[in-house]
């Protein structure tokens, strides 16, 4: 077995007396997709701000590609090859969609720009780079910002909701996005609330309620598991 | 070039006009390059004029510098205030921040006041006399241009856009893997230099400064409503928005003593509610204009 791209050990986030992640582990391996699933509050976008530096946690630690991230900052860890889209769009409006993915690369300015064309061209949105990020609509927005993601070339990328408020077109383009990343070598582990989208796409499905993962899995699996099925539909 | 020829045919009035307007150019030029770019609101960009003049005036009348090397000196004391500042500072978010450079300002004028040894305490510091208005209104230009010439540079390159993505949403901006800590400082101690420079040629032009007249509020004021009505965020905005407002202002003020005041209010609530992004700011936007205006 490949060593894992991201390892979490007994990670634990508290809010006062809400525990939002309770004792959580898992462990990624390169080439694959996750599905990260739950009830709503159960603590899955806390988890992703816990990978990502946004939040910091009190206990158990985060591992990526062998090495200690958790207490780095949001941007140190980026840099490492973690990039995360997130559930409320937060594309910059007041870039053009061009601009919001030459930001995020440095060194030379005409390969940022090759590359920057290549992914919107990718997400057939080439003919509005010039526009205003924020004058596109939900679902360009959502792209753009799924696009920025990949201009780092991340090892291990987070979707949160990715299906989330996108037509059916350009669903199907994104989720084939997703595996020929897949296909690449990349890890994806992405929240998702569309059942259709998880079980076609993800290999193995984590399960978060209250905080605590309660199980883990192949999709065909998980949906007959009875602790997940107490959690969504209660006892 | 007719700027440049001015002085040697301009009265006295208007060379002392000019010399105000670029030193607003300057001014409002400098706090673009912080609040407009990043969104960080500095109530307390007068702090480094301040810090400049007395750097300046100090370095004038005690150590008998010439006043060029003074001028420069002054900005290298602002920005070293903003060094200071700034790490903490910046730190704090939306109104927190405004509010700390506020205080800035304030402890600045206490401090100058408090070592009247260094810098003459309340009753003020009197350099040496010297005729140099002529000479000052071309540095004075000069700082003007430098500051918009900086402002262009950095507001067509992927600086100055991951500048903005601190104003458009600064988090975003962390996740994907910009340092906004350190560009917030950059941009801090880049937009303290110019008002550094002003100051301490002020305070040579004028040969006598006090702490009421280099750290007053309305001139923070002053360089926001400026930048806010020609356009912040852009590179003309801050020229246009002082160009446009001194002179009205000293139109108002020659035929209307007092009312000047109550049409800068005016102005103000005007600009807020009709065009929040100011004159070119508008423009940009409604006819997609690229960002070199």
């Amino acid at each position: 077995m490949a060593t894992p791209v991201l390892e979490i050990d007994g990670l634990s986030k508290r809010f006062g007396g809400v525990t939002a992640v309770d004792r959580v582990s898992l462990s990624l391996e390169p080439g694959r997709i996750y599905g990260l699933i739950g009830p709503n509050g159960s603590g899955k976008t806390t988890l992703f701000n816990c990978i990502t530096g946004i939040e910091r946690c009190q206990a158990g630690r985060v591992s990526f590609n062998g090495e200690r991230i958790d207490g780095l900052k949001p941007y140190e860890i980026a840099r490492k090859g973690i990039g995360r889209t997130f559930q409320v769009i937060r594309v910059f409006p007041e870039l053009s969609a061009l601009e919001n993915l030459l930001v995020v690369t440095r060194g030379g300015l005409a390969e940022a720009e090759a590359r920057a064309l290549e992914l919107l061209r990718f997400v057939k949105l080439e003919g509005l780079r010039n526009e205003y990020a924020g004058n596109l609509s939900y679902g360009q927005q959502k792209l753009v910002e799924f696009v920025r993601v990949l201009m780092r070339d991340p090892t291990l990328i987070l979707l949160d909701e990715p299906a989330a408020g996108v037509n059916r077109t350009l669903l199907n383009d994104l989720l084939d996005a997703v595996r020929r990343l897949r296909d690449r070598g990349k890890t994806v582990l992405l929240v998702e609330h569309d059942m259709k989208v998880v079980m076609g796409l993800c290999e193995t499905v984590f399960v978060l309620d209250h905080g605590e993962k309660i199980a883990e899995g192949e999709p065909g699996v998980i949906q007959t598991d009875e602790r997940v099925i107490e959690a969504y539909f209660g006892r | 070039m007719v700027l440049a020829v001015y002085p040697a045919f301009g009265t006295g009035y208007g060379v002392r006009a000019m010399l105000q307007i670029f030193m607003w150019i300057a001014l409002a030029g400098s706090w673009n390059l912080i609040s407009g770019l990043t969104g960080y609101v500095s109530f307390g960009h007068v702090a480094f004029f301040g810090a400049g003049a007395y750097t300046g005036a100090i370095l004038i009348a005690k150590a008998g510098w010439p006043w060029l090397s003074a001028a420069l000196a002054g900005g290298v004391g602002a920005c070293a205030v903003a060094l200071v500042i700034g790490y903490p500072c910046l730190r704090l978010k939306g109104p927190y921040f405004a509010i700390a450079m506020l205080g800035l300002n304030e402890v600045l004028r206490a401090l100058v006041s408090y070592f009247e040894g260094l810098t003459g305490g309340g009753s003020g510091l009197s350099l040496p006399t010297l005729h140099a208005t002529v000479p000052i209104y071309y540095a004075m230009a000069g700082t003007a241009a430098t500051v918009t010439l900086l402002t262009y540079l950095i507001i067509t390159s992927r600086f100055g856009l991951r500048l903005m993505t601190i104003r458009e949403d600064e988090l975003a901006a962390e996740a994907m893997g910009i340092d906004t800590a350190r560009h917030k400082l950059y941009a801090f101690l880049l937009s303290a230099v110019g008002p550094g420079i002003a100051g301490a040629l002020a305070a040579r032009d004028q040969g006598y400064i006090e702490p009421m007249s280099v750290f007053p509020l309305a001139t923070t004021i002053t360089m926001i409503v400026m930048v806010l009505f020609g356009g912040k965020g852009t590179v003309w905005g801050p020229v246009l928005g002082a160009v446009v407002l001194f002179v009205s202002q000293e139109f108002v003020w020659a035929r209307f003593p007092y009312v000047h005041q109550l049409l800068f209010g005016a102005i103000i609530v005007a600009v807020v509610l009709l065009m929040p992004r100011g004159v070119l700011g508008l423009l940009q936007i409604k006819y997609r204009l690229p960002r070199t205006i």
